[in-house]
């Protein structure tokens, strides 16, 4: 089964770039072959044509995509990962996101909403989402998005190599339910 | 006479001085705009809305389809279907001026291009061109062509996005059937004059592929942005924000075979812009025929302006001294229309002409009050305004609406004390009435016209012509936005082939090498265009940091709320102007389709249009300020 796994977010975004950070962090480190990591956050129209130019016997079975969103009622560090149900939003919704991806606009969730109404993703999508503290300029996150960091590259990795793992989480809505949760 | 309202005059050589005898020459009381449409003030708005029950408040809070935060609050007679009030409001908060105060220059370049997520590489040369003329250092041939080629291939990215992403949609038969369905009715069976270079048999089926998500001509615009993506990065590293954009050129290596590679892609924007040309003069004439009343929508004064574009290799010196001379050696002619005609395309005359005010935005007057005024005059010894960008000083005060107070983030630049309207057709306008193009087979400047000869693809060879509009208005921008994608293609390609000949006679080099100087305090601007028209970016330096630097953006000009002398904005000045067309009195189905046509039209780009600061020189936290509310805290 060929993974991708995409990091979305901006750089230089303090908590905002959580899912750039992990997306770097596991690049450099050893998969299997049918394992690919890349940095996903840029104009989600191309990442439609990204997807798309993989040849049809190869394109990706399963997609990762960890990236920093704010839900409401969420407290900040927690880390929440599912598996989408892929259900898209009214037309307008999908007009407003493609709007904002040909406009520049960088986020986990029009990245989504984006790439499956143009069928570029697969069937699989699981997301990892972490609740960022604070949304300012700087490289460093905060303490509790900080202290995530290593637990959501280890949650990742297992969910791109172990489809067991991701068997086990949650069937749910964009922000939806939080199977896999820790604020600690 | 170039000014009609500042008290400039010239002397025998041209040279401009401010008029003796004038005590106070840029007080707001001492030069008036002459002749200027007003809005009615919001006491007499108030009234009409107390009395009458068929005038309603309008409010499109965010208007959809556009770059970045717009709000827009109207005020409409539904007995005379008219707009009443109009008032455009920049709802979010950013910064990019004092981000930059203290810092190097070069940072610039990297900074100022995250202005906008579309065309960050024109402020990335925006700012080089400042930074090159504060420091005095000339890009080499090569540099400012393919300079002019990435720039180029940028707006081929933009102008179909806008076409047939963001403003197309408000032509489809998706939302015309709902708003106009005798309209669409009759499009069923409107014949397509232009059906053999676009493909659509009647207009009604144009319209089905104009719909959103679906439309092939959606979907073919987002292909299209894919090509000069594609041909943009061979040039400039990545898109949206270049790396290779310098002080002094381009640090791009450029070989024959980026070159080709360039060509594939950008060859086919030929066609394309035939097919596109085609569809926005059968959908315009469409809509005239239609109803003549669709001539009114978004209309307004053809008062225009542009610092122009695309520099001639062997003409840009990057001296102020000389920018009256390079700048009208253009590819595209600077120039300021009023009335419809062109009054100068002189870029010393446009940069003394400009002042901002903020007297409707959120932000602290930096004039009066005995402030010293920092520079007198520009670099060569003209007078300049209080209120001119190299003056200006950012000071952001967050408050609540108030129409009589201050409504937006925005800030309402004048030139002469005029407002002015910034687009991609502005650039066509000065360039078909100045008649100052370089020689060149593809583009042909006839005083009234442009004349573009698009080379042979799987459409063969063609020439269309651009012809200046007898009425300004939303038609006329989107028409005129689908000719400069054609102009743009064949700029480009004259550079490519002058670029070429650089190539063949061995010579490779793109930039200078330069040094800031770390003492002194020089000052630059860079004259630019975005794909939506207008960019100046005003740089002081002092001792090798930036002390000052004021960006006015297309949308800073189109945006801008009504002024100290009640002159609206350009938006607000063609929606007022727009009558409503739309085939219900329901104001439960009423969607307000003419006038999101009228402010789509300018193709409105708000994360470019407004700039804050912080006393840390850092954003601290953006401010989004909802429209909602607007009757509890407005007169």
């Amino acid at each position: 089964m060929r993974v991708i796994v995409a990091g979305v977010g901006y750089r230089n975004l303090r908590d905002h770039s959580i899912g750039v950070e992990v997306a770097d962090r596991l690049e450099t480190t050893t998969w299997a072959d049918d394992v690919v990591v890349e940095d996903l956050s840029y104009n989600p129209i191309a990442v439609v044509q990204r997807l798309e130019d993989e040849p049809p016997e190869q394109r990706f079975q399963r997609v990762v995509v960890v990236g920093a969103v704010e839900r409401r009622g969420r407290p900040p560090g927690t880390v929440a990962a599912y598996r989408w149900d892929g259900v898209l939003p009214a037309d307008e919704e999908i007009q407003r996101a493609v709007t904002e991806a040909v406009t520049g606009v960088i986020a986990l969730d029009n990245t989504l909403v984006v790439t499956r109404h143009f069928g570029a993703l697969p069937d699989e999508v699981v997301v990892v989402e972490v609740e960022p503290a604070v949304q300012e300029f700087g490289d460093t996150f905060s303490e509790v998005v900080g202290r995530q960091l290593d637990g959501v590259c280890e949650l990742v990795r297992l969910l791109a190599t172990r489809g067991d793992a991701v068997e086990q989480l949650p069937c749910a809505p964009l922000g939806g339910p939080t199977a896999i949760t820790s604020t600690s | 006479m170039c000014f009609k309202n500042l008290p400039i005059e010239f002397d025998a050589q041209g040279k401009p001085y401010l008029r003796a005898g004038v005590a106070n020459p840029y007080a707001p009381t001492t030069t008036v705009p002459r002749g200027a449409p007003a809005q009615l003030t919001a006491e007499n708005v108030e009234q009409l809305l107390r009395r009458n029950g068929f005038i309603k408040e309008l409010d499109f809070d965010p208007v959809t389809r556009v770059a970045g935060a717009l709000a827009f609050h109207t005020v409409a007679d539904f007995n005379s279907r008219k707009v009443i009030e109009a008032r455009s409001m920049a709802t979010l908060f950013r910064g990019y001026e004092v981000i930059m105060v203290g810092r190097d220059p070069r940072d610039a370049i990297y900074i100022t291009s995250r202005a906008c997520g579309v065309c960050g590489g024109v402020h990335s040369v925006t700012s080089a061109m400042a930074i090159e003329m504060a420091i005095g250092c000339v890009p080499p041939p090569l540099g400012i062509l393919i300079r002019n080629i990435a720039l180029a291939l940028e707006f081929l990215y933009d102008h179909p996005l806008h076409l047939h992403l963001l403003a197309g949609p408000d032509y489809s038969a998706a939302m015309v059937g709902p708003t106009n369905p005798s309209l669409l009715a009759r499009a069923r069976s409107a014949e397509a004059p232009h059906a053999e270079v676009h493909g659509f048999r009647t207009i009604g089926e144009l319209m089905d592929d104009l719909n959103p998500l679906s439309g092939k001509l959606y979907l073919e615009a987002l292909h299209m942005t894919r090509i000069a993506r594609e041909a943009y990065v061979l040039i400039c590293g990545k898109y949206p924000h270049p790396q290779t954009i310098v002080p002094g050129g381009m640090s791009s290596t450029i070989t024959l075979s980026v070159m080709n590679e360039m060509f594939t892609r950008l060859a086919q924007f030929f066609d394309y812009s035939k097919k596109l040309t085609a569809i926005w003069d059968d959908l315009t004439d469409f809509f005239y025929t239609a109803n003549p009343a669709y001539k009114q929508v978004g209309s307004r004064r053809a008062h225009m302006i542009d610092s122009g574009i695309f520099d001639h290799h062997e003409a840009y010196d990057a001296t102020y001294a000389n920018a009256a001379a390079w700048g009208e050696r253009r590819w595209a002619t600077p120039g300021v229309i009023v009335d419809g005609e062109l009054v100068t395309t002189d870029l010393h005359r446009l940069n003394i002409g400009v002042e901002e005010f903020v007297e409707h935005s959120y932000y602290e007057e930096w004039s009066g009050n005995g402030q010293r005024q920092r520079f007198p005059s520009d670099p060569a010894g003209h007078p300049l305004s209080p209120y001119h960008p190299w003056n200006k000083v950012t000071k952001p005060r967050p408050q609540g609406q108030n129409w009589k107070e201050k409504y937006t983030w925005d800030t309402a630049p004048r030139w002469d004390r005029q407002s002015m309207e910034a687009g991609a057709y502005a650039r066509l306008w000065n360039t078909a009435v100045a008649r100052k193009l370089p020689a060149n087979p593809f583009i042909e400047s006839t005083g009234t016209s442009l004349k573009l000869r698009l080379p042979k693809g799987a459409l063969p060879e063609m020439e269309i012509e651009w012809k200046v509009p007898a009425v300004w208005n939303a038609f006329e921008r989107n028409r005129g936005r689908a000719y400069c994608t054609a102009f743009t293609a064949l700029v480009a390609l004259n550079n490519w082939m002058a670029a070429m000949d650089r190539l063949r006679l061995g010579d490779t080099r793109t930039s200078t090498p330069f040094e800031i100087p770390k003492r002194g305090e020089q000052l630059g601007v860079g004259f630019w265009g975005a794909g939506r028209g207008y960019l100046t970016h005003h740089l002081v330096l002092d001792r090798g940091a930036v002390a000052n630097y004021q960006i006015v953006t297309p949308s800073t000009w189109n945006a801008s709320p009504t002024d100290r002398w009640r002159q609206p904005g350009p938006y607000e000045e063609a929606v007022l102007n727009t009558p409503l067309l739309e085939e219900t009195n329901d104001p439960q189905r009423f969607k307000g389709i003419d006038i999101l046509r009228a402010i789509r039209s300018f193709d409105p780009c708000m994360p470019c249009t407004t700039h804050i600061h912080s006393d840390a020189g850092v954003i601290t936290r953006e401010v989004n300020t909802c429209a909602c509310g607007i009757d509890e805290d407005g007169a």
